[in-house]
């Protein structure tokens, strides 16, 4: 009997279970934001202050948001701090984040997204679309597989404000159907 | 070669093909890992298998001494390298830019690992002739051994949770030892603090490596110089300050020490004249800096500083670590082009009198 080949993973790469992580991910969403408070929570990438401050006034413009809470991350390669998902979930109905737009802050921007739906908390993530393949990763290994978020395509860090308001509303009709239940409160 | 011949070269591609199935290769082959080799790596220090040496908070992993010590024994190190890779894995984890994002950017950051003490000569780390590489077991494995830590303890791999758009040449395989014999300057190790003689490892995320070539001159500042237009070019250039290493061959290191240049004079002297003015900033779309520190085209003109002036781009002596390796046969030298920042910290290697009697035991 031969010796066992070892695994230098630490069992990390075995694919997950079946139905592992699926299934009450999400937060419940609202029927419409009418009324709804959002929270932006911005990574500090180039243009995305803008970028999400345009969606907020978006959302309260043409969807009826009542206020907007905007926050700034202090490194964007990490998760949110605890305290800070906590405020937002406290504070807010709804949190917009983003703009995933680099290897690191694409990843974490949707580790934010999947922190905040366990906390109850709809969450929209806006990443380029040139890191679909970090989000989707990420989002697996958080144990949300298939987690949905909007995507505006790349580039992003070298528009202008023009460009990135234009930007804004493009995506704008994704955030909303990602923070909203098409069949109504749930 | 007596007892090749029972060696059995299609049970080893079988072996060599199963790792490449499990994903696990960085794309060249894997020595397969079983528990008594794996056992001869553990036997090299006397830090717990499951002690973790090091963590990446984003993806919710951590890496113990067993995985380190299996992912160097794939990377083809011989087991007494072991300490070393243990000492250039939480060298590099003092980076702060590899605690962050680093692994995971679109740069695609190479680990620059450096070598000092004795333990050069005794584990046979080349830093003279090629010293950035290829062809010699030490410093190859033990560069690579990082490199498959990242991609399968933490998980990091390209096109997924890597993301570098166009990755480097090197990446994973930069580890020199400093010729410290041939070098007019105290070792990297002893400038950090460490005593004299200290077996130790710096580490820390390179953007690039690029050559300067001046065989021309004796002049000590016309090849300073030289090195300055490397270090200033605009597009290396993306946040007001940068940081900028150089690797000297022993020749230019001896000009400049020769004409009085300590270490510390080669740094201020880089400080004072690396950079560039308004306008070639300007012509490149970086003359403008923001709140957090990036360089962007300023619309108005009115971004760092609008009076033509010149601006300097490395601010302090940490911002340019000195080193010296390569063959004395030419002056070609290297500067290294730093993601982050060195943490300034060397790693002690472990010796064998820090392993206790129980694990030496365990070698049989």
């Amino acid at each position: 009997m031969p010796n066992a080949i070892l695994d230098p993973t630490g069992g990390a790469g075995r694919a997950p279970a079946p139905g592992e992580g699926r299934g009450g991910v999400l937060a419940p969403r609202r029927g419409d934001l009418a009324g709804a408070r959002v929270g932006l929570l911005v990574n500090t990438k180039q243009n995305a202050g803008l970028f999400l401050e345009e969606v907020g006034r978006l959302l309260a413009e043409r969807h009826g948001a009542v206020s907007v809470l905007a926050r700034t991350k202090v490194n964007f390669a990490q998760p949110a701090p605890e305290g800070l998902l906590k405020e937002l979930s406290t504070e807010c109905d709804v949190v917009i984040t983003g703009i995933g737009d680099c290897g690191s802050c694409s990843a974490s921007a949707v580790t934010d997204g999947v922190l905040l739906e366990g906390r109850g908390t709809p969450a929209a993530v806006i990443c380029s679309d040139a890191f679909r393949g970090s989000a989707d990763a990420i989002a697996a290994l958080r144990g949300a597989p298939g987690y949905r978020y909007a995507t505006t395509p790349h580039p992003v860090a070298v528009l202008n404000p023009d460009q990135v308001r234009d930007r804004a509303a493009a995506v704008l009709p994704d955030v909303v159907a990602l923070l909203v239940s098409a069949a109504g409160a749930s | 070669m007596p007892g090749s011949a029972r060696l059995d070269p299609d049970l080893a591609q079988l072996a060599i093909e199963h790792c490449y199935e499990q994903d696990w290769s960085d794309g060249l082959p894997l020595v397969p890992v079983s528990q008594p080799l794996l056992d001869r790596f553990l036997a090299q220090t006397g830090r717990g298998p499951q002690e973790i040496i090091g963590s990446l908070e984003q993806v919710g992993r951590e890496c113990t001494v067993e995985l380190a010590a299996i992912n160097a024994a794939m990377a083809g190190c011989r087991p007494e390298y072991f300490p070393v890779v243990l000492a250039a894995f939480e060298a590099l984890m003092l980076d702060r830019a590899a605690r962050g994002g680093g692994f995971q950017s679109t740069s695609g950051p190479a680990p620059l690992i450096v070598v000092n003490g004795p333990v050069r000569g005794e584990l046979g780390f080349n830093g003279t002739g090629g010293a950035f590489g290829p062809g010699f077991r030490a410093n190859a494995t033990v560069a690579r051994s990082v490199g498959l830590i990242v991609r399968n303890v933490f998980g990091i791999k390209p096109q997924v949770l890597e993301q570098a758009t166009q990755g480097l040449p090197g990446r994973w395989s930069i580890c020199i030892a400093e010729n410290e014999e041939e070098s007019p300057w105290e070792p990297l190790a002893a400038e950090a603090g460490l005593p004299p003689g200290t077996s130790a490892v710096s580490a820390t995320l390179l953007r690039t490596c690029e050559f300067v070539d001046n065989r021309h001159t004796q002049d000590p500042e016309q090849v300073l110089w030289d090195f300055a237009d490397t270090i200033s070019r605009t597009g290396a250039l993306i946040f007001r300050e940068t940081s900028c290493g150089v690797v000297f061959c022993p020749e230019h290191a001896q000009l400049l020490a020769g004409a009085g240049f300590g270490k510390d004079d080669v740094k201020d002297w880089l400080i004072e004249h690396c950079g560039r003015t308004q306008a070639e900033l300007r012509r490149a779309g970086k003359d403008g800096v923001s709140e957090n520190h990036v360089r962007f085209a300023a619309q108005t003109g009115d971004g760092a500083g609008s009076d033509g002036g010149f601006f300097r781009v490395l601010p302090s002596r940490q911002h340019v670590p000195l080193m010296v390796a390569g063959a004395r046969n030419a002056a070609i030298s290297m500067v290294v082009r730093v993601f982050g920042l060195w943490s300034g910290t060397p790693v002690a290697v472990e010796t064998r009198a820090d392993v206790p009697a129980e694990a030496v035991g365990r070698t049989r």
